[in-house]
């Protein structure tokens, strides 16, 4: 009876408990089946945890994964070699109690039962536990925020196991986290950590799911943000463990990417092109390869220490863990500063993309407009790219720009699309469905290495919103400046008022746009840049920017009734304040080529009163969209623009709108 | 090299301001007298292009032609230490050197004899430049070769050059002192009806607005040529500024008077400058400390920093037809709505009736080599319809003389009066027309105005 017992406690099995049930008549004492059941039961538990061992242990992964079956990883593993090293006491004890039954025969059930009792909590807890993990099918980083729960329990010895249990799964966590936070690598072959990498590509999703109707800026600032650091890393939410906040986790997922970045950089990433293929290495090796993660400077092994403190369950602590990470940040973006404001010249890049995105450099453009107009005006050609390219080269050798290094950062594409020519299409339909260069412009920038965390293309393609709007505006600009000196000559006041009217409209447009969009925002950039020196600070401020320019010039959409933001926005832009600028700006382009077909003082005086006519209403529409739009961030800009416009009060007075729209300019 | 710009000096005042115009430029481009860029300047992004141009041993020289039919002023600047900025050839001297004896008349007939070598000059000069937008014209219009000879030459340029701009520096003599040229007059009045004619913009620097400037707001008594002269070159460097220090707008010279001049006719443009200060006063504490992008679009406005003397407007019934101000220097670019909407609302600047009207703003750089005593600084461009009064006290003036029939055998020993005064009569209807037309411009009936009925 005795050996049964002592035989079961060892290992537990079905078939034996069948055939000790069968001899439960043979008990001596009265009660001995009472107490030979309670044995029975922690035997039960105690075999169900080594099942749970068996299962995860360090064989079974290994075989498991040869043959392919799905397992349960790292965690699990120092899981199950934590409960082992728990099961040690008690399997001493068993030890322990043996020895005395089989020195004394005198001992009975109930003497081994004291001894094995008091593991009864212990392996109820750890059952729970693995019941849970099973039941829950917990993984990875979730299994050791479950034990994490666990700790805090009553019983000293409960405790103490569970804390030892934590500190194993605990080391598989931090030396996660250590490497991915001093060399941006993913040590995690099961999926196990609150980070993973994306091998599709899914960025597109998060466009099309994100704008509702008020976020609409803070969604374009988000967006303008959301730069390509992800080398398709991203966070897994389920994994991440409960105690650890989700700003700690983004932080520790941007220093991760941060790392990986810096050893992406082209000028080193000759010598260790085998980066990506080569296997994981141990971390001491790691660290000889130090040529890559210079970013640490000395600082690398006073990091791993502090890391690795944590391994220690008395350290571990949230606080001290945010304390560490904090700290490698700080030295991370330090620098990323130093390499990307210092290195790269950042804020000459900047001025650099205000100066020709911009159109800061008023001279070159124009000399370029002068050059160019013929080939933009026609739909793009084979070769429009080329010739365009040959005259921006033209243009600022002119201006005595040519040997400054910056021209040669900039280039044009007109994209060449190949019309469809079908044969019932008239003249006027390819003319309509063709687009020309003018909205079909891309201003390219060749930027240096760490920039393009900055300048991501969806930056690059809102900024050539912006430059095919001014170019546009300052080709017209030029247009109507260029007939100045043949209208001062014409006797007809009418055609002088329209001409006045168009150009007193596009100067007043063009210094709204520049002066009070650009040249504020930019120098409120500048400030905000002179006072940071932290890189994500610095994104953020161009981030908005982009943002308040791109607002304030109506470039965003208002209402989010089309859910396409982030599409080709040149077709999609329905703001009805640039609606009505692009349709002043057609008016403009017609009157300028008005010569080419008014043949005669008659048919002259007709396309007049015809502009002027479109061109009242549009005032007209303009002032009147300023009511609607009063309540919108955009309305105040619109002000803005009307208030220069309307700075005589004559448009409101020709366009007998009430005083109430001139009171609204007030903004 | 786009938007170049070819600088005419004529006469003894249009050599005058144009040296220090010259003068001016150099220093803030960094180039010696001798026309070498100093050391210091040589990484500058400024646009020297538009008024100098390189020559083969990197010399820079400028776009400018010296013109004058009496040698004092010329022999002045070619012993001066700018003597070797110029291009020798492009300085001409009438052969007799005796002048025009401050006779319209005798200017303009000089002009068209010497028409030929002039042109030739001009010509070249043009042909020098890649993409030539227009000519500069210093000239006084009182004295007898800037402003004969100067009408000539406007008249021809236009015909030579129909799509080039002409744009004007024109002096206005002085009618608070006796002049000893006792046609003064006829001069102006024959000069203006070229001016109003043939110039494409006419920046008008009045000499009585000058002195009175100078002695009030100056505290300089009796001042100098000089002191007047570098008053006008320091205008004449501002209203360029946009030019010369690339910006977002305002690169060529149309894109500057094209918004200030709507109407072909009124293209008398009046100047306006702040802050101001003599040489004796630098070491002085500055009077005007503050300078908000605000407060110099205030001072600006007010009449006596403007340097066009226009007689008091008791009716308030004149206005401005536009506003441009540059602003240089370290402004704080939000502040120009702020301004421009506190201007609009407290109503400081009244406009036109008949069509839009704003003030404009550019801002422009400064030449980082010249120390400059205020922050900022700031020019303003108007198109104001009193300026008439300025061509009515001249209609006034001339209307005295003509009545007496006072000096005019002068005029008649030249070919063009020999026959008649017709010549007079007809520059007095087109001055009276113009006049009569900046009146009109105060009022909303402008856009039935017909400037044909009214010129007959």
């Amino acid at each position: 009876m005795m050996q049964d017992a002592l035989l079961i406690l060892w290992n537990y099995s079905e078939e034996e408990d069948n055939t000790a049930d069968n001899n439960l008549a043979l008990y001596a004492e009265q009660g001995d089946a009472e107490v030979y059941g309670r044995i029975r039961d922690i035997a039960k538990s105690h075999q169900k945890i080594q099942n749970f061992i068996e299962l995860t242990g360090f064989h079974a992964r290994k075989s498991q994964t040869v043959s392919g079956l799905k397992s349960y990883g790292l965690y699990a593993q120092a899981l199950s070699e934590g409960i082992t090293e728990v099961l040690q006491s008690y399997k001493k004890t068993l030890v322990e109690v043996e020895t005395l039954v089989i020195g004394n025969h005198n001992y009975t059930l109930s003497f081994v039962y004291s001894y094995v009792e008091k593991y009864r909590g212990l392996f109820n807890t750890l059952n729970k536990l693995i019941v849970t993990i099973k039941e829950r099918r917990l993984v990875g980083c979730q299994i050791l925020s479950l034990i994490q729960q666990y700790i805090l329990n009553g019983n000293e010895m409960v405790h103490e196991a569970v804390v030892k249990i934590f500190s194993c799964v605990n080391k598989v966590f931090i030396n996660q986290l250590c490497t991915w936070l001093l060399y941006g690598e993913l040590r995690d072959p099961y999926q196990e950590f609150f980070i993973f990498r994306n091998q599709k590509d899914e960025t597109s999703d998060t466009f099309l799911s994100s704008p509702s109707t008020n976020t609409c800026d803070k969604s374009l600032i988000t967006t303008l943000q959301d730069t390509t650091l992800d080398c398709g890393y991203h966070l897994n939410v389920n994994m991440i463990p409960y105690f650890m906040p989700l700003s700690l986790a983004q932080e520790v997922l941007f220093i991760g990417k941060t790392v990986i970045l810096f050893s992406y950089d082209p000028k080193k990433i000759k010598k260790s092109n085998c980066f990506i293929t080569r296997p994981v290495i141990p971390l001491q090796n790691c660290g000889a390869d130090s040529r890559r993660f210079t970013i640490w400077e000395e600082k690398e092994a006073e990091f791993h220490t502090k890391l690795q403190t944590l391994k220690n369950p008395e350290v571990f602590e949230v606080s001290n863990m945010r304390s560490v990470v904090r700290e490698i940040k700080e030295c991370v973006t330090k620098h990323l500063w130093n390499v990307a404001v210092e290195e790269a010249q950042l804020i000459h890049e900047v001025r650099l993309m205000k100066d020709f995105y911009l159109l800061g450099r008023g001279e070159l453009f124009l000399e370029l407009l002068r050059l160019t107009a013929h080939i933009l005006d026609k739909p793009t050609t084979r070769t429009a790219t080329r010739d365009m390219n040959h005259a921006f080269q033209l243009a600022a050798r002119a201006v005595f720009l040519s040997n400054s290094a910056d021209i040669e950062k900039f280039s044009f594409e007109l994209p060449y699309v190949k019309p469809n020519i079908s044969v019932n299409s008239t003249i006027e339909d390819d003319s309509s469905t063709v687009a020309d260069g003018w909205s079909s412009i891309i201003l390219k920038y060749d930027f240096k290495w760490p920039l393009h965390l900055l300048f991501t293309p969806e930056v690059l393609a809102r900024y050539n919103d912006m430059f095919r709007l001014l170019l546009r505006i300052k080709k017209t600009q030029h247009d109507l400046h260029a007939l100045w000196k043949t209208y001062k000559q014409s006797t007809s006041f009418s055609m002088c008022q329209l001409h006045n009217k168009l150009m007193f409209l596009m100067d007043n447009l063009q210094h709204y746009l520049q002066a009070d969009v650009l040249e504020t925002n930019f120098s409120r950039l500048m400030d905000a840049v002179d006072r940071t020196n932290d890189f994500e600070k610095l994104k953020k401020a161009h981030a908005n920017f982009l943002a308040d320019v791109l607002s304030q010039s109506f470039l965003t959409v208002t209402s989010s009734q089309e859910s396409d933001v982030s599409g080709d926005s040149t077709d999609s832009l329905n703001n009805p304040v640039f609606c009505n600028i692009m349709e002043l700006l057609k008016l403009c382009h017609s009157f300028c080529s008005m010569g080419d077909f008014a043949a005669d003082r008659e048919a002259e005086d007709y396309y007049i009163r015809g502009y002027s006519d479109r061109f009242n209403k549009l005032v007209k529409q303009l002032m009147q969209l300023l009511v609607s739009l009063r309540d919108r961030p955009c309305g105040v800009y619109l002000a803005r623009l009307l208030m220069r416009l309307d700075y005589n009060r004559w448009l409101s007075g020709e366009a007998q709108l009430t005083q109430s729209v001139t009171n609204m300019l007030r903004y | 090299m786009p938007s170049e710009m070819i600088t005419l000096q004529l006469g003894q005042c249009g050599n005058q301001i144009g040296f220090e115009f010259w003068k001016q430029l150099c220093i803030e481009h960094g180039i010696s007298p001798e026309g070498i860029l100093e050391e210091f300047a040589s990484a500058g992004s400024d646009r020297k292009d538009v008024f100098f141009y390189q020559a083969d041993d990197d010399h820079y020289i400028p776009r400018a032609v010296l013109l004058d039919l009496e040698p004092r002023v010329i022999h002045t600047i070619m012993n001066s230490p700018y003597a070797k900025l110029y291009n020798p050839e492009n300085v001409y001297l009438s052969k007799h050197g005796g002048g025009a004896g401050n006779n319209w008349a005798s200017g303009y007939a000089q002009g068209e004899k010497l028409n030929e070598e002039v042109f030739d000059i001009i010509n070249r000069e043009a042909d020098g430049s890649d993409n030539l937008e227009g000519f500069v014209l210093c000239h006084s219009i009182a004295g007898g070769t800037g402003s004969g000879m100067g009408s000539y030459i406007l008249e021809h340029l236009s015909d030579r050059f129909p799509k080039k701009l002409v744009q004007t520096y024109s002096v206005f003599p002085n009618l608070d002192e006796i002049s000893d040229v006792v046609v003064q007059p006829y001069n102006s009045l024959l000069t203006l009806k070229r001016l109003t004619e043939s110039a494409d913009c006419v920046m008008v620097l009045d000499n009585t607005a000058l002195n009175r400037i100078a002695s009030d707001r100056l505290h300089i008594q009796n001042p100098s040529f000089a002191q007047i002269n570098t008053l006008v070159s320091t205008i004449m460097s501002a209203s360029t500024a946009t030019l010369r220090y690339p910006s977002y707008m305002n690169n060529d010279l149309i894109s500057l008077v094209a918004p200030l001049i709507p109407t072909p006719r009124l293209h008398f443009l009046m100047t306006g400058y702040t802050p101001l200060t003599a040489d004796h006063e630098l070491n002085t504490a500055p009077k005007i400390r503050k300078t908000t992008v605000l407060d110099v679009m205030q001072r600006l406005l007010q009449p006596k920093n403007m340097m066009v003397s226009l007689s008091p407007d008791r009716t308030n019934q004149h206005c401005y037809i536009s506003i441009l101000n540059i602003i240089q220097g370290e402004v704080d670019p939000s502040q120009v709505h702020k301004s421009l909407q506190r201007i609009r609302e407290r109503k400081l600047a009244s406009f036109i009736p008949w069509g839009p009207a704003s003030i404009q703003v550019a801002l422009s750089r400064r030449s980082p080599y010249v120390h400059a005593s205020h922050k900022v600084s700031g020019l303003l461009l108007a198109n104001h319809t009193n300026i008439c009064s300025l061509f009515d006290r001249c209609l006034q003036q001339y209307d005295k003389l003509r009545k007496r029939e006072a000096f005019l055998e002068v005029f008649r020993k030249e070919p063009m009066f020999r026959e008649s005064l017709e010549e007079f009569d007809e520059s007095r209807a087109v001055v009276d027309d113009l006049v009569r037309e900046y009146q009109a411009a105060a009022t909303p009936d402008y856009v039935h105005w017909n400037p044909e009925s009214s010129q007959i």
